[in-house]
């Protein structure tokens, strides 16, 4: 067994340190501490420790409240633990066990088979922490490759769409701004980065049933007739179906996000926006946040039926309501963002 | 007679001690002259007062403990039962116990300490 292993051995009585010292030494570097407050001090400073052998009852802090700040900084997770113990209540043998303990040593040891049941643990927690990174990689790079995938299928309709592909990545990268925004400004909006994340990402989907939509249709550079028009509304629950057939390709928390945000891009604060009429807050914040930033690129970028109007004219717009009603606190965070957005380094999002 | 002889005589179980440790002779030894200072250190005594319970049943757990692990036999069960009647609120049982232990105690730490010289 190498020696690149550490046991930390937490006991204020000097000859049970040195009695476990000694049965480690050979196979384990060796680390100990007198208490639980040292205890603690020491695992914040080494992070390759690979099992802690802590006594119960000491001074300042006793094993069940090292294991209680254990569970609170998670390490208890990826560390072994075995209380020590001389014929403590059974009460708190069996909190220790709730608190994440993985055995119980009985004083007095037995050198021989305390090495061998500490060994298989630590031997086995090893492999687990090696399995565990090794599926964090491959999921890692599976999100990767999946996102590749679904941007690589969103350029494809971009790009029928007489855009570069640049749209969605545009979209992508304003939806950040907005979110992050709209999240700094009312706690009622708030959302972790890993969900802003995973809203951004699935904005690039916003569009994806306007592979439905004819040619004649999509890329008509004058304005569409009534029938026209309601044929082009349609790529909302387009889009859907068609996610709805690939669920596999995202992982179950963006296909959420990707769906409400394909069917309701185009819903209206006041309920006069499409497919399904909703109004105020039923429309999800994320959809209210990609409603805004589509039609700020619509209105920016060129498109065959008509020029790119520049910013000022585009935020004109919007305020007036010409593009429809939006969520007022949304309206903010976009106006309380207008330094960020007017620098348009985001679109490399 | 050697320590080990002595120490039998004494009722510690010394093979069952090393046995222990894996057999481990010099460290068995190391650790006895450890135990001896491990002990000196809690200064027990059969005089305490009832407001001392509580510290010396944490005395009497530690020695318990030490003792045990060295298979110091007399000492560990002595101190087994001293920690028993003290956390079962029966100070002066707990107090005949150790008045009959100390002696014991006292002579164990003596033969360990004479050979350790």
């Amino acid at each position: 067994m190498d020696k690149d292993k550490t046991i930390l051995i937490v006991d204020d009585i000097e000859i049970n340190r040195e009695i476990l010292a000694e049965i480690f030494k050979n196979d384990y570097e060796i680390l100990e501490a007198v208490d639980g407050v040292q205890a603690l001090e020491v695992m914040e400073s080494h992070d390759n420790i690979a099992a802690v052998l802590l006594d119960l009852l000491m001074p300042k802090m006793n094993g069940l409240e090292v294991l209680q700040k254990m569970n609170d900084n998670g390490r208890i997770q990826t560390t072994p633990v075995f209380l020590i113990t001389a014929a403590n209540s059974e009460e708190m043998l069996l909190e220790g066990y709730h608190l994440g303990a993985v055995d119980i040593i009985s004083k007095p040891f037995m050198a021989h088979f305390l090495s061998h049941r500490i060994n298989n643990v630590i031997e086995l927690y090893a492999h687990r922490n090696e399995l565990e990174s090794i599926v964090a990689k491959q999921v890692k790079r599976l999100n990767r490759v999946n996102r590749s995938m679904v941007e690589t299928l969103a350029t494809v309709i971009e790009f029928r769409d007489g855009e570069s592909g640049e749209h969605v990545k545009r979209i992508s990268g304003l939806t950040r701004i907005l979110m992050n925004k709209v999240s700094e400004m009312f706690p009622e909006y708030h959302l972790p980065e890993e969900e802003i994340d995973k809203i951004c990402m699935s904005s690039i989907l916003h569009d994806v049933g306007k592979i439905m939509i004819p040619d004649s249709i999509l890329n008509k550079p004058g304005r569409l007739t009534k029938e026209e028009f309601e044929i082009m509304k349609s790529h909302t629950v387009e889009g859907c179906k068609i996610l709805q057939e690939v669920p596999d390709i995202m992982e179950q928390g963006i296909y959420n996000y990707s769906y409400d945000i394909c069917r309701h891009h185009h819903e209206r604060w006041d309920g006069r926006g499409y497919p399904d009429g909703l109004k105020g807050e039923e429309i999800s914040i994320w959809s209210q946040a990609v409603a805004i930033a589509d039609v700020y690129d619509a209105l920016t970028a060129e498109r065959v039926y008509k020029k790119a109007f520049d910013h000022e004219t585009a935020v004109r717009m919007i305020n007036n309501g010409e593009c429809g009603m939006f969520n007022p606190k949304v309206m903010k965070a976009f106006e309380a963002s207008m330094d960020i957005i007017i620098k348009r380094d985001w679109i490399k999002d | 007679m050697s320590l080990f002889e002595e120490l039998e005589g004494l009722g510690v179980n010394v093979s069952e001690g090393m046995n222990r440790l894996g057999g481990n002779e010099s460290l068995y030894t190391r650790l006895l002259g450890t135990f001896t200072k491990t002990i000196g250190n809690y200064e027990i005594s059969a005089d305490f007062a009832p407001e001392e319970c509580e510290a010396l049943v944490e005395k009497a757990h530690a020695i318990k403990g030490t003792a045990g692990n060295l298979s110091i036999t007399p000492i560990y069960s002595a101190y087994t039962a001293i920690t028993d009647l003290l956390r079962a609120g029966k100070p002066e049982e707990a107090r005949a116990a150790l008045v009959e232990i100390l002696p014991v105690q006292k002579q164990i730490i003596e033969c360990i300490e004479k050979s350790m010289q």
